[in-house]
């Protein structure tokens, strides 16, 4: 088996004193589909910050393909849970796809094969026709697309994408995990997500967070999972569809 | 206007209002779309405690403003960066204690009184052509910065955390932002006074917001509008015979309200269209 892509051992991470990821260890293998579910406030976004090297364990540590975070986050394609930031703020489609080759190149001038990564992307998404509009012009739906094309063009290892369907009706997640899907076949992908159902058939690992971490290798949802993910398991099957749930659920020792 | 200037006094303000507008329209987009316009106030009000603290031991003016103002302007973007949802306290602790500090200092220094006025409003109509080169050359440093630090500014200013992500070295870009802004205000206060750098740094940037589909957009917009308004308060000031500082803010004032005005006609046209269909 090859190397772990993520590693973490023993991480704990608190807010002012209050913890928010207690002792979590796991690996996350090349080319996982991993999701993580839990409750909101459970600590799922602090967790993928963690991993991006953008908080640091208060105890604990956390491998990024053998070393820290911060000397590997070029391997990352973030895409971040609100898409939404800085409503006003003056800036292109394009503009905002060419900070995934900040890397790269200096100044006021874009090259012609940044140009042509960005608009790749953007094509591959499905929103090029936007690229000379202001971002906040769009809609919540197309602007995640332009921040996934963002992360694509950084050519990362590892996509991380937090809540990636909030603001995506439903035709357009189908399509969303279907390209995730494709992206799988090179890259690691970590969605941090709501929507069990959908991805139940491409993901390939689950973690469970709610201050502790529960990992499970497999492609499946657990009735213990679900309880200590969330409050109520009833309410949760009842938003969605239920059957791939209930039948891991009967299906289960 | 034209006749006004065979003057030199009249000339050099109208240098100094336009590379007043070069500075202020880069560094003022920045400082709105990152929301610093408070921040800014506070490190041109700490910096008051500058020119106390020269009238009381003596030495250069601008030793002891640039001095408070980096000192402000590197303290507030610390705690900017550490505590941001609490940064506005901290900096109104900091903006009173500079100036009331100033105050004492002057108190305290016998047979000195410094008029509080020119250090609000400056004095446009008196700018020495050595302040002009200063601003041009200052004017020069900050466009060049600019310009190779374009992208990663952007980055910084729009989504903070995927900049760190790709290798963008934020908290130096933000101290060496910070620098650039507290060296502007010393500068400029200066010449046209610390209100008027205030108005200049957030009026122009905020109006050329709302129509600019980039920053660089925004900054030239910015830069442009600046300059207008400089020229026609300028002259307002000269035909009428009115405080220059406080003409060139009013016209300025009074585009900001005309932009406002235009924007709600325009949504309510909108409006009636959608609904029309």
């Amino acid at each position: 088996m090859d190397d772990p892509v993520i590693e973490l051992s023993n991480v704990s991470f608190s807010y002012d004193g209050v913890p928010v990821v207690h002792n979590a260890s796991f690996t996350v293998a090349k080319k996982e589909f991993l999701a993580i579910i839990g409750p909101n406030g459970g600590g799922k976004s602090t967790l993928v910050k963690l991993m991006l090297g953008l908080l640091k364990p208060d105890a604990g540590r956390i491998r990024i393909l053998g070393k820290p975070p911060k000397k590997v986050s070029h391997c990352f394609g973030y895409v971040p849970q609100d898409v939404s930031i800085n409503r006003s703020f003056p800036i292109s489609v394009l503009d905002v796809v060419l900070m995934g080759r900040l890397r790269r190149h200096k100044g006021v001038r874009i090259r012609k094969q940044d140009y042509e990564a960005a608009c790749h992307f953007l094509e591959l998404l499905g929103v090029s026709q936007y690229k000379e509009r202001r971002i906040d012009d769009l809609s919540g739906g197309q602007r995640e697309r332009v921040f996934i094309a963002r992360a694509l063009t950084t050519d990362p290892d590892i996509l991380i994408l937090d809540e990636p369907t909030a603001s995506v009706d439903t035709a357009g997640r189908t399509e969303l995990y279907a390209l995730l899907r494709d992206l799988n076949r090179t890259k690691t992908i970590i969605v941090v997500s709501h929507d069990l159902m959908v991805m139940s058939s491409y993901v390939t690992a689950v973690a469970c967070v709610n201050q502790q971490v529960y990992y499970h290798d497999e492609n499946e949802i657990t009735n213990e999972m679900l309880d200590m993910g969330y409050q109520c398991p009833v309410e949760l099957i009842a938003h969605g569809q239920p059957h791939r749930i209930l039948k891991t659920h009967e299906e289960g020792p | 206007m034209i006749e006004a200037l065979q003057f030199e006094f009249m000339r050099n303000a109208l240098y100094a209002g336009l590379f007043a507008s070069l500075i202020c329209g880069i560094i003022g987009t920045f400082v709105v779309v990152n929301r610093m316009v408070f921040l800014t106030g506070g490190i041109a009000h700490a910096a008051y405690g500058g020119i106390g603290a020269a009238l009381f031991f003596g030495i250069p003016y601008i030793y002891g403003t640039m001095g408070f103002s980096l000192a402000a302007a590197l303290i507030m973007t610390a705690v900017t960066l550490k505590v941001p949802h609490r940064s506005d306290t901290f900096i109104g602790v900091l903006w009173a204690v500079g100036m009331a500090l100033g105050v004492i200092l002057v108190d305290l220094t016998p047979g000195y009184n410094v008029d509080l006025m020119s250090y609000l409003f400056g004095s446009i109509l008196a700018v020495p052509a050595s302040d002009i080169w200063w601003m041009l050359a200052l004017g020069a440093v900050t466009l060049v910065l600019t310009l190779y630090f374009y992208r990663d500014l952007i980055a910084i200013s729009y989504d903070m955390e995927f900049a760190q992500l790709q290798g963008v070295r934020v908290n130096f870009l933000y101290f060496l932002f910070m620098a650039m802004v507290a060296v502007a205000i010393v500068l400029i206060i200066r010449v046209v006074g610390l209100l008027l750098v205030i108005a200049l740094l957030s009026i122009p940037p905020y109006i050329a917001e709302k129509y600019a589909r980039s920053l660089g957009v925004m900054m030239v917009f910015a830069v442009g509008l600046s300059a207008i308004f400089n020229v026609a308060g300028l002259w307002m000031a000269y035909c009428f015979d009115l405080s220059s500082g406080a003409s060139i803010i009013l016209v300025a004032a009074a585009g900001f309200f005309i932009s406002l005005f235009i924007d709600t006609i325009i949504s309510v046209r909108h409006k009636k269209q959608r609904s029309k269909i």
